[in-house]
């Protein structure tokens, strides 16, 4: 039985065994792949397409991938996402070469070496008070120039009616926000030092983030599939804060957001989450999210995954899993082919799982393993797929 | 309990629960009564620092509680090092720190250099994008016991190599001792690399480096 990449995706939410395992690559800035190992992919394709990149930000450095590299790939998902208003696109692309990079919310990205930017600037690195939440210049969330381009794309992809359609705006997480504002450690010690401040800040951002995701689902309209929002929670080891502080403080933001994107959009809620997270998986389940990324699975319980399909895989999808920590930069690709195996042998009976990258794919990974990867998931994940030794 | 006990214990206190502003007051207040850095430093601040220490490893506490007890514990040290300095306490080593270069993270090496200097480690940061020469120069300068290299990503990890081959390169490889750490680093990584060790986490970074100072 052959099926579309889109039924094929939307099978596998819903926890049924499609034809094979989805594959979940390019669209996103988690699931995506940056530009030299896409150039690399190109050349060894023998593809000839532009570089470009996603949200149109090359201090990102994550391309935005071709139609034929994408089907080469056997990427079963196609992505919308927003853009900075047209006046911050303007400013950044006029601005004079090697100057920050600063986008509508007032934080940035600096060039360290040349063509590697890090988000350094952090405009509100002292504040501590509510009223320098008050008193901030907020970016306009309300600008239509955000969005302007997603509807026809969108009706384009449904018209083709052959793909899933991902939506992936761009960082509309409340804690990444906060990060980005204030710096990660600042923002970590002000949740300890300065609790009431770093709860309306989130609460602040997370109502930035809302007004422009409404504008987003609105313009999508029935033309989405899944929608992806996430936070990073965990770390290499454990958790970024203690169970007790995300349930008092994050959790019920998130609740709230996440509920705000169910009202408006029957897709899918896929969360990103980086790290150990799996004391918080029951919250995640419970609050509403369908699909679970990226499974790092170098981090602490996550390499356990079959404790995670035992113990959620009837509820939640699975997005990720195929190791950027050592596996796909410095594998050779018979590793790579043994490790997607693997993963798909747990992880892929009774569907609710699909293939990716723990991450974007960064620029120390070979091309040949990219192809290796997906090559595995057409040679092992079609269905049915007998559960291995490993499982 | 005496005033001097009491004082510690509220050192203690303040430090165990991040409280800057207390922790420098009752620093302050300490050096007023005539009691020693040493003694505020050695009986107080760093039994709490070791004490969220071994609450992180726990995990009884996180990274925000962490970095907190850290910031208090800097916050007394700026006005106790100068005076510790000029009392000629004798360091348990001198240890280079820096963020590799391409990679500006720092939350994780900055514990360290808290955690380190706190147990009495004489610490020279060199910052982030630290390039390989650099990690040279100020082992030619410094003459440290131990150099620390920190990394986040996979990508900036390769860094390590780079940077030994280099220190080796220029004859300096014997004098020191190098730890690496950050999220991509383990014992595989430390082999390929040419290190001498990785630690983990900031609060076992101390024994680490004692540990390949023969210390331990």
């Amino acid at each position: 039985m052959s099926m579309t990449p889109r039924e094929r995706v939307l099978a596998a939410i819903r926890h049924g065994e499609p034809d094979r395992v989805p594959i979940v690559l390019g669209v996103s800035n988690a699931t995506g792949i940056k530009m030299k190992p896409y150039r690399e992919l190109k050349r060894l394709l023998g593809i000839e397409a532009p570089d470009e990149y996603l949200y149109l930000w090359p201090e990102l450095g994550t391309a935005a991938i071709d139609e034929e590299t994408l089907v080469q790939l056997g990427s079963d998902v196609r992505g919308v996402w927003d853009l900075e208003p047209a006046s911050v696109l303007e400013a950044n692309t006029t601005r004079p070469p090697h100057a920050d990079y600063i986008n509508s919310w007032g934080s940035g990205a600096t060039e360290i070496r040349p063509g590697e930017w890090f988000p350094m600037v952090c405009p509100m690195k002292s504040a501590t008070t509510t009223k320098e939440i008050e008193d901030y210049p907020w970016p306009d969330m309300d600008d239509p120039t955000r969005v302007a381009h997603v509807a026809k794309e969108a009706a384009r992809l449904a018209a083709e009616d052959r793909y899933a359609i991902m939506a992936t705006p761009w960082l509309l997480f409340p804690l990444e926000r906060a990060f980005a504002m204030q710096g990660m450690d600042t923002f970590l010690m002000n949740l300890a030092l300065h609790p009431e401040f770093a709860e309306a800040l989130l609460w602040k951002l997370e109502e930035l983030c809302k007004t422009l995701m409404g504008h987003f689902l609105a313009t999508l309209g029935e033309h989405v599939d899944i929608i992806k929002i996430g936070d990073d929670l965990g770390t290499q080891e454990s958790l970024l804060m203690s169970p007790a502080m995300y349930r008092s403080i994050l959790k019920p933001i998130h609740a709230d957001y996440i509920a705000f994107i169910r009202e408006r959009t029957s897709a899918k809620v896929f969360f990103h989450t980086d790290g150990d997270v799996f004391p918080l998986i029951d919250d995640l389940a419970e609050m509403g999210v369908d699909i679970l990324n990226p499974i790092q699975t170098s981090a602490g319980k996550m390499a356990d995954l079959q404790e995670l399909k035992a113990r959620w895989g009837d509820r939640l999808t699975f997005c990720g899993a195929i190791d950027t920590h050592r596996v796909l930069p410095a594998g050779t690709p018979d590793e790579v082919r043994a490790e997607v195996r693997r993963v798909i042998e747990i992880m892929g009976p009774g569907g609710g799982y699909m293939v990716s990258s723990v991450h974007t794919v960064m620029n120390d990974v070979p091309a040949q393993n990219i192809l290796a990867m997906v090559d595995a998931v057409r040679e092992f994940g079609t269905y049915p797929i007998a559960a291995g030794d490993a499982a | 309990m005496t005033d001097r006990e009491e004082l510690l214990d509220l050192l203690y206190g303040s430090v165990l629960s991040g409280d800057v502003d207390s922790a420098v007051a009752v620093t302050q207040e300490g050096l007023g009564v005539d009691v020693e850095p040493t003694v505020l430093l050695f009986d107080a601040m760093i039994p709490a620092l070791e004490e969220v220490g071994r609450r992180f490893e726990t995990g009884e506490v996180f990274l925000p509680e962490m970095l907190i007890a850290a910031n208090a514990m800097q916050g007394a040290m700026t006005i106790l090092r100068p005076l510790i300095v000029a009392a000629g306490v004798e360091t348990v080593g001198r240890f280079v720190m820096g963020t590799v270069a391409g990679d500006i993270h720092d939350v994780g090496k900055n514990l360290c250099n808290v955690m380190l200097e706190g147990a009495g480690f004489e610490v020279i940061d060199l910052g982030i994008n630290v390039p390989a020469e650099a990690f040279v120069e100020a082992i030619r300068e410094k003459e440290p016991d131990v150099v620390g290299m920190s990394a986040f990503l996979t990508t900036t990890a390769i860094e390590f190599a780079r940077n030994i081959e280099l220190i080796a390169e220029v004859g300096l490889r014997d004098q020191v001792k190098i730890l690496i750490g950050g999220a991509p680093v383990d014992q595989a990584l430390v082999d390929s690399a040419g290190a001498d060790g990785f630690a983990p986490d900031a609060s076992s970074a101390v024994r680490v480096a004692k540990s390949v100072m023969g210390l331990a």
